[in-house]
């Protein structure tokens, strides 16, 4: 087991309300990525890779050209639905900084919806819809909400799981992002009573279930281990990293062999496996959260709780602030902070063991971070304090 | 017939891994002639032993209804007046390990539970023209709580 490669340093853009960006999609991207340079005190022209997923517009090559490059030694992306391999991304740059392909790889995620147009969206003036969108848009069903629900739904059901334990996870998002001035949630706090008088979205889901959609762009620099004593920051090892096994997104994913599932088992297994440490041993973690349902899910799949214990380990205020007794998307999360596809969720994760988040947790050593369920394969990735 | 999210609202369009679902009138799924093996959505080999001898089986039409969820917020313009709805999973008698998405056309949204037991009925449509199968007829498989 390698366990060389540090996340050397984090950047990110401002985070902005969807369609109100005040840069292009790939100006954001840019300056993520030379704010983490800067802030691993890496010169850019020094960065030899950039990795991204699902579908990123901003091409290595432009990038490369945009940012002054010398040597681009290694690119890659890896295929999945929405915001599921945000860590996966950061693997792969472990993967290509161990072997020793390329010494600073960028990971990063960059978007600007009000320039592109809406991801999850339903689209098309066409009459017909082709593929697996013909197996259910005929019955209305279109969006990323929609087929979440069906999941929660169906686990709600089958462990006797109440609308509490979703206004639980989001009502952490909220009081979490309460302390982060940068998050854009930041002084809208929410209540129960709040959430409960908020509209459906798609039952089970309120709209405070469903996370905002921002634009920006953040990044990270993976560089080797032997750097950490020049860097400017403090930097985080790159304990594991996993992807794992799931459906093909859409139709396969309501079969029964999937239906109420996030596909985490895997993941969390072959991550506790190549760490040493089993979920017990976390200090701090960041769950992607589109929607509240698949994090009660993820939770159980990743071996933090039973699915008929998993009320009662989000309630009471357990996922709230740095004294939680399991502390819980400490920027506030997709819900509180912004969306960045998930790829938020590493720089705040980072910051953690760093000693920088404004929900800091006394003595943080393991940070974990889990990209995304609700489309297959998903990863995690877990960080140490060096 | 009437379609339970408008007339005017988008189907299916047809290839010929779907044909048999949507205009043969009856619930069907896929089958391996190899090992007996039922899968969904169809594709060209089987999941269970690669074989390629792959079929479409007739299935008895009813199902159980594996989970719901109602849509309140309309994702396109043209679903406005048809919210809200209930999606569904079925899962299919006939074809263990097969469930398919649907709606269930009797029964107000938010009287859909997990467990219901479903009969086909289908939704009778003629192709659009000019998206290449012109002159077809969809037989758009739905549900009814029996
Ligand atoms: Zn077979």
């Amino acid at each position: 087991m390698q366990k060389q490669a540090i996340i050397a340093g984090v950047g990110e853009s401002d985070y902005f309300v969807r369609g109100r960006a005040t840069q292009t999609e790939f100006q954001l991207c840019c300056t993520a990525i030379r704010n983490a340079a800067a802030d691993a005190g890496i010169d850019i022209a020094d960065i030899d890779g950039f990795v991204s997923y699902n579908d990123q517009r901003n091409d290595p090559l432009r990038l490369a050209r945009a940012l002054g490059i010398k040597n681009l030694r290694w690119s890659s992306q890896s295929w999945a639905g929405g915001g599921n391999n945000a860590a996966a991304a950061v693997q792969m740059a472990d993967a290509a900084v161990s072997a020793g392909y390329a010494e600073n790889v960028v990971a990063f995620r960059a978007l600007a919806q009000g320039q592109f147009g809406r991801f999850g969206q339903a689209r098309g003036s066409g009459r017909t819809m082709d593929g697996d969108m013909a197996w259910k848009a005929p019955y209305g069903l279109l969006s990323p909400a929609q087929e979440c629900a069906l999941h929660s739904a169906r686990f709600m059901h089958d462990h006797g799981i109440s609308q509490e334990a979703l206004c639980d996870i989001s009502m952490a998002c909220y009081a979490n992002a309460q302390r982060n001035p940068r998050a854009t949630r930041y002084g809208k706090p929410l209540t129960r009573e709040k959430y409960h008088a908020s509209r459906w979205i798609v039952e089970p889901f309120h709209l405070y279930d469903c996370c905002p959609e921002n634009d920006g762009a953040s990044a990270v620099v993976v560089s080797r281990a032997e750097r950490a004593r020049d860097l400017r920051s403090k930097p985080a090892r790159i304990l594991a990293a996993a992807q794992g096994l799931g459906p093909m997104y859409g139709s396969s994913a309501f079969q029964p062999r999937w239906l109420g599932r996030m596909y985490y088992d895997n993941v969390g297994e072959t991550l506790w496996e190549r760490a040493g440490v089993g979920p017990d041993d976390v200090d701090v973690a960041q769950f992607y959260e589109n929607f509240t349902g698949p994090v009660l899910i993820s939770l159980c799949e990743m071996g933090f709780c039973k699915p008929d214990e998993v009320e009662a380990f989000v309630s009471n205020g357990a996922l709230e602030g740095p004294d939680a007794r399991f502390p819980f998307n400490t920027s506030g999360g997709n819900i509180g902070e912004a969306y960045i596809h998930g790829f938020e969720l590493i720089v705040e994760a980072t910051r953690q063991l760093r000693g920088e988040s404004t929900c800091q947790v006394a003595d943080a050593e393991l940070s974990l971070v889990v990209s995304g369920p609700g489309y297959a394969p998903g990863s995690a990735l877990l960080l140490a304090k060096d | 017939m009437a379609r339970h999210l408008g007339d005017d609202w988008v189907l299916p369009t047809l290839d010929d891994w779907n044909r048999p679902w949507f205009t043969s009138g009856k619930i069907v799924a896929q089958a391996c002639e190899d090992c007996g093996a039922f899968q969904q959505p169809p594709d060209e080999i089987c999941g269970n032993c690669q074989g390629t001898n792959v079929v479409f089986r007739d299935c008895s039409g009813e199902g159980t209804v594996e989970s719901v969820a109602v849509v309140h917020q309309a994702v396109h313009p043209w679903l406005a007046d048809a919210v809200p709805y209930a999606v569904v999973v079925v899962s299919l008698d006939g074809a263990p390990g097969v469930s398919v998405i649907g709606n269930v056309l009797n029964r107000e949204p938010n009287d859909v539970r997990i467990g219901q037991r479903v009969r086909a009925t289908f939704e009778e449509f003629p192709y659009p023209d000019g998206e290449g199968a012109d002159g077809e007829t969809l037989r758009i498989p739905q549900w009814e709580a029996v």
